[in-house]
Formats: structure tokens, sequence, C-alpha cells
């Protein structure tokens, strides 16, 4: 477990851009098979999710949270050292889609960009990178634009049809002399790399003609090459393994107790996996917000996602300590604890 | 015997079955309409929660009725 703290970084603000689109897991299903995706929808907690139109891409979602987050900043473009993009949704194989976004934002051509390939756990990640170069000294504002379009509407998965939301969303961090530490605990499993894939389409595995074909799997479900497999079981064990033990971890790393923590904003995977966690922990629900109702299973954005869905009043008044966690895809995890106050945190920007 | 009825209604509540089915400790896991991944899922959080015992998906495809699964917790 590996353990860090960030001195000098001032948490600046957070935008978060989802569809207009809104999808209902037992709405808009076919009637025959309402009665399974109910009992679905009531054990991962997911009634909606946001889904991009045909076309629209993140790094469409993330240009939209990217420019209103520095508009709201009042933030000169030419004053931002660091462009950061977490995604694993980008534009092309390559190049980066950070260096993108660095022309259509207009930032100048001295913005360091580049992308970062994590997912679930890729928020905490992004602060601690983002918030790595800052506090080396020489740069002092960075923006990072952190989600996926994971939804795949012509999925026959069930499972994966039903979980997957799109968000991008955009933060920013300031080198502040002073700022409260950040402290962080981050780590990496790849022996249960299969737990999350998309088999083909890299270099391991390339795109042949069939893996464009849906084909029926061991677990008797039709899916293309293409399409992410998850191993719930796997993923599962993992979770409620990792996750308490990396929060417990980082706690006692930090000066502080599970009190003195205000809210745990935890990766929204779903809610048999979120609650167990909240539970082995022994936090009260109201601690511990859940996002997934509305928006599901965002990726690396559902941190940020409940964030502002669900805590910008709170946040918004007076100074409050945030233990984050992601975890998922790698197999990959990162927690964190910072401190927000008098943040730019404006309302969802659906478009 | 109270144990293993103890498991089997705790069993029937982490499935959570649309349509509830009679389950006993020789019920085969194939025959019930609704094992599924989910209802494995279901289990898993269980028996950790419950049992404090970590079950694996390779764990429960080697049960082939529900008395295996409490002896994997047992």
């Amino acid at each position: 477990m590996t353990q860090s703290t960030l001195h000098n970084i001032r948490f600046k603000g957070l935008t978060t851009c989802v569809p207009e689109r809104t999808l209902s897991n037992i709405e808009d299903c076919p009637v025959e098979q309402r009665s399974e995706r109910e009992r679905l929808v009531r054990n991962i907690g997911i009634e909606t999710r946001r889904v991009c139109l045909e076309g629209v891409v993140f790094s469409d979602l993330a240009q939209e949270a990217g420019e209103k987050l520095i508009a709201g900043l009042g933030w000169d473009k030419s004053s931002i050292d660091v462009l950061l993009v977490v995604t694993q949704s980008p534009d092309y194989p390559i190049p980066a889609t950070a260096i993108i976004l660095q022309d259509k934002l207009g930032l100048s051509h001295g913005t360091v960009a580049f992308d970062i390939n994590l997912g679930c756990s890729g928020y905490a990640y992004g602060l601690f990178v983002l918030g790595s170069m800052l506090s080396a000294h020489g740069l002092k504002r960075g923006i990072m634009l952190v989600g996926d379009k994971s939804s795949n509407p012509l999925s026959l998965d069930n499972g994966l049809l039903s979980l997957f939301g799109d968000a991008a969303t955009a933060t920013a961090l300031e080198f502040e002399e002073n700022a409260p530490p950040m402290y962080f605990n981050m780590g990496s499993d790849g022996s249960g790399h299969r737990a999350i894939i998309i088999e083909a389409g890299g270099q391991r595995v390339p795109i042949q003609p069939h893996h464009l074909e849906r084909l029926p799997g061991a677990d008797g479900i039709s899916r293309k090459g293409t399409d992410v497999i998850l191993d719930g079981p796997s993923i599962l064990n993992f979770s409620i393994r990792e996750v308490p033990a990396s929060i417990s971890g980082l706690v006692e790393y930090s000066p502080f107790s599970l009190e003195d923590i205000d809210y745990f904003v935890l990766h929204q995977a779903n809610r048999m996996i979120n609650e167990t966690i909240r539970k082995k922990l022994g936090l009260a629900p109201e601690r511990v917000p859940l996002s997934l109702k509305e928006f599901g299973n965002t990726s690396s954005a559902s941190i940020p996602v409940t964030m502002t869905t669900k805590l910008l009043q709170e946040l918004g008044a007076g100074r409050k300590r945030l233990l984050l966690s992601g975890f998922g895809v790698g197999l990959s995890w990162a927690s964190c604890i910072l401190e927000i106050e008098d943040a730019y945190l404006p309302a969802l920007i659906e478009i | 015997m109270s144990t293993i009825n103890t498991f089997i209604e705790k069993f029937n509540e982490a499935v959570d079955f649309q349509e509830p089915v009679e389950v006993t400790a020789d019920t085969k896991l194939q025959d019930l309409p609704e094992w599924d991944s989910l209802a494995a899922l279901g289990v898993i959080v269980m028996c950790d929660m419950e049992y404090k015992k970590t079950i694996t998906g390779n764990d429960l495809a080697g049960c082939n009725v529900i008395a295996d699964i409490y002896k994997l917790v047992s």
C-alpha cells in the first residue's frame, strides 16, 4: 500500500457535465424483461442513467465542463500550465485526447497535456498526479478532465446495459502555500486485469472481422470482441476486500480519525458493493452519499458526479473534509483525503 | 439443523428472487430458475458479511446444491 502527502495544493473548483438524455432501466426496456429488470434495479440501485446521443463522445462533454470551469474561475487561459485527461474513452487510439482538448479549449502551446488510462480509480489518481506536478514548484495551475462514455445502448448484456452512465468532469487545482495537505493511498493488482476487460482492439488481440460479430460467451450472453466483459464476482470480492482496507489505512496514515471526515465519496460501482463497503466501515448512510440511483456507474467521473449532485450545498457552506475512494478496472484503487473550502462548484451541466 | 435453516433463510434473502421458490439443503442451484450472476453476487456478499468468509465465483461454480455453499462457510 503506497501512501503519500501533498502540500500546498488548493482544490479550486469542479464542474460536472452529463448528457440531457435520460434512460430508465425499467421503463425503457421491453415489457417481457420488466420483472427481471425490477430485481436488477433493486439490487444495483440504478434507476436512470444519462446516455450520450449517437455521435457525442466523452471529450465533447469534457470540453463543455472544462470551458465552464475556466470561465467560472475567471482564469486567464494562458495561466493554465497543465491539462490532464483521465479517461478510457479517448477520441482516437492515438494521439492523446488531452492534446486535442488543449487546442479546443484554447489553451497555450506551453500547456503540459497528456492522458491517464484509468477508469473507476482514476479521480484520486488524477488528483495525485496533477497535485504532485503542481507541488513540485514552477507550475501553478492545472485542470483535469475526468470521465468516460461507458454506455453501450446496443449491448445484449442486461447487467452491463443497466449499469453505466456517461459523464465528464473538470477539476481545477492551484499551487497555494499553506493549503491544507492532501493524503493519498494507492494500489494496483494486475493479476485481476481480466475482471474488467475489452478483449480486442489493442496489440495483444488485434481486431479481426469476427470481433465485430456478437458471439455467445461461456455465460450465454452474446458480445462483440470490442465490448466490455465484467466478471462480477471477482470485482465484488476485490472491492469489499481492498476498499475498506485502503480507506482504513489512509485514515490511519493521516492525522485524522474516521469521525473527522465529513463525507466519504466512493466510486459508484453498484448499490450492493457500495453498501457492503459502507457497512464494513461502520458509517452512517448520511455520510456516504450515492448518486447511483439517478446516474448509474459513471466510471472515473462517479466521485465528482456525486459531489456535484449530492453535496453541492454542503460543500458551499464552509470547510469540509472529504475522503474519496475509487476502485475497479485494472484492478486499481486510490483513496484521498482533502479539504474543500470556497471552491467554485456550480450546478450540474446538461447538454 | 437450525444452522443450515438459518443459512437458507439468509440465502433466500440474498438471492432476492422475483418468484420465491422452496429451497432446501438438497435443492440444486441449477434447478432454481432465477439462479444467475446477480444471485451469486448476493450470496457472496451474504457469506462475507454474515459468516466472514470470502467465497469466489469459482467456489460457487463448484457448488451443486445449497448444502455445498453452506459447507464453504461452516
